[in-house]
């Protein structure tokens, strides 16, 4: 059974054209799949819908087969807590030090102070930051606070982790630490799904990539063709 | 999923339950801490204005019941004096007195001598020396009757009972000052409650506009939360400890207010209270006042913090619900 399937999914917004028209896809649990098209093409919209940020008009999005269109009311904030989140632009809090706000998933989701900082601490040192825990994201480097966005998404060990665009604006060699965090996930049984548009990057990094053409997925390619 | 991996994630985010629950209380009230410490400016005003609308109802409800509580000590004004007519002697006087001890509406009946009589009028007027020049004492015996409490008898019934007795000459008994004192503590009994209520509505806005504005500062932070998990509970709570919070530190200010301003006020009020009845004595809130003060000042922010915090995730419901 996939951990992920888009099943038909189609999304227009008011107003506009369709999003993503009839998107069908799987994810193996374990994988790292990359999503690029043009701006526009809908990479967006897929995280979206696997953030419950947005809903499909037709289809289904299933994650360990269920369908998320069940998911309605107080089971969204349930779902969130299980599917990491990481941004192109970071979104610290810019007040709280790096431990706090790596700890704000665990928080939220009610665990025992006695074990947040151990795995803080745990999280920041496989990301390289073990001894930033007390600065503020001002005093970080681009690098480090995506560093930071990274580790506040793999600290609750989400089953899913979606991305977007999390290397726009690093420079090439900062782009492949990024990109070696994220190729480590899946030995700790997160499933990632990364949005960008960096082609150099992506056939650098040589996972399996889906690609958006105007709301259509026009291709599927494994990592191995990636490599040739 | 593996077991082991869904063994981890349990340990993370903690079972459902009491633990989890006073975690989360624990760390909205860490943060609702947090929250006044950062804006000391903003919470030292909305703090002013919070004790403020508490203060002075609580100073009006003070002076009210100390009011009712000097009305009480005012029992010469219940007392009804009853005069005897000129030839009646003492065993007259004693008769009527023992008679009337029987009646279900009176308490007490005490003897006026009329020697007494005179020397009380000797030592409260400067007509001693024209006194001493009469023959004879002119004043008649007095009773002085105490009527049972006003729920039970009704004291004017009675001084017209009386007045109607043989033997009587005039009966003193001022009703009226009695009538009038009881529907002005009414009155102010009435206007406390109103003003406290309005004033209440008041501190509930006070404490709303704070949260809202908070909640307007925290936009992004709040869409973030949201975005990682938060649910409406999970950004409600410290919005809520923030408003209880505010308002039992409101109340603490406006019972210390009541405590300075009682303490500026005793001594001229006991000055003037004497002029009247005697000792009487300014008395402040107990303890079981303070704290029920206390309770409804956080009560009160509790209550404006959820109505803001309840009005802002309606009209900012996260993508997706």
């Amino acid at each position: 059974m996939p951990l992920l399937r888009f099943d038909a999914v189609h999304k227009q917004y008011p107003g506009g054209r369709a999003a993503l028209q009839d998107v069908s896809f799987a994810v193996e649990a374990g994988e790292v799949l990359f999503v690029t098209g043009h701006s526009g093409a809908g990479k967006s919209t897929l995280l979206k819908l696997l953030h419950l940020a947005e809903r499909p008009d037709r289809g289904a999005v299933l994650l360990e087969d269920r369908n998320l269109a069940a998911v309605r009311g107080r089971d969204i904030a349930r779902y969130r807590r299980r599917v990491g989140v990481v941004f192109q632009d970071h979104r610290l809090l810019p007040h709280w030090n790096v431990a706090d706000n790596v700890a704000l998933p665990l928080r939220i989701a009610g665990a025992p102070e006695s074990e947040v900082l151990p795995r803080v601490r745990e999280v920041l040192g496989r990301v390289g930051l073990g001894d930033r825990l007390s600065a503020l994201p001002s005093q970080l480097s681009t690098g480090e606070q995506q560093r930071v966005g990274i580790a506040r998404a793999i600290v609750g060990s989400p089953v899913l982790l979606v991305a977007d665009e999390p290397t726009g604006n690093l420079d090439p060699q900062l782009a492949a630490e990024i990109m070696g965090l994220f190729l480590e996930l899946p030995e700790r049984g997160t499933t990632v799904l990364i949005a960008s548009h960096d082609l150099a990057l992506i056939k650098r990094t040589r996972q399996r990539t889906l690609v958006l053409h105007e709301g259509r997925l026009v291709d599927d390619i494994a990592a191995q063709d990636l490599a040739a | 999923m593996s077991a082991n991996r869904s063994a981890a994630r349990r340990e993370v985010y903690g079972g459902p339950g009491v633990g989890a629950w006073g975690r989360s209380h624990r760390r909205a009230f860490a943060d609702a801490v947090a929250r006044l410490r950062a804006a000391k400016l903003a919470t030292a005003a909305t703090l002013s204005v919070f004790a403020l609308a508490l203060l002075l109802p609580l100073l009006l409800g003070l002076f009210l019941a100390n009011a009712l509580r000097f009305a009480g000590t005012l029992d010469a004004a219940r007392e009804i004096s009853v005069f005897l007519e000129a030839e009646a002697d003492a065993a007259d006087a004693r008769r009527l007195a023992d008679a009337w001890s029987a009646r279900s509406d009176v308490a007490a009946v005490a003897l006026r001598t009329p020697e007494e009589g005179l020397a009380e009028f000797k030592q409260m007027s400067d007509l001693a020396g024209a006194l001493d020049l009469l023959d004879g004492n002119p004043l008649p015996w007095v009773l002085v009757v105490s009527p049972r409490d006003a729920a039970v008898a009704d004291p004017a019934a009675l001084a017209a009972a009386l007045q109607a007795e043989p033997g009587v000459e005039s009966v003193q008994y001022d009703a009226a000052w009695r009538a009038r004192l009881d529907a002005w503590l009414a009155l102010g009994r009435r206007a406390v409650g109103l003003l406290a209520l309005l004033l209440a509505v008041g501190a509930v806005l006070v404490v709303g506009n704070t949260v809202r504005l908070d909640l307007s500062q925290r936009r992004e932070e709040i869409a973030l939360l949201q975005q990682l998990g938060a649910d409406d509970a999970d950004i409600r709570r410290p919005l809520l400890h923030f408003g209880a919070l505010l308002g039992a530190l409101a109340g603490a200010l406006a019972l210390a207010g009541v405590f300075a301003i009682g303490a500026l006020l005793s001594a001229p009020l006991a000055e003037l209270v004497a002029t009247y009845a005697g000792g009487f004595a300014l008395a402040g809130p107990g303890m079981a006042e303070a704290a029920a003060v206390l309770a409804a000042a956080a009560s009160l922010g509790w209550l404006g913090a959820r109505v803001a915090a309840g009005h802002y995730l309606r009209t900012s419901l996260p993508a997706g619900s």
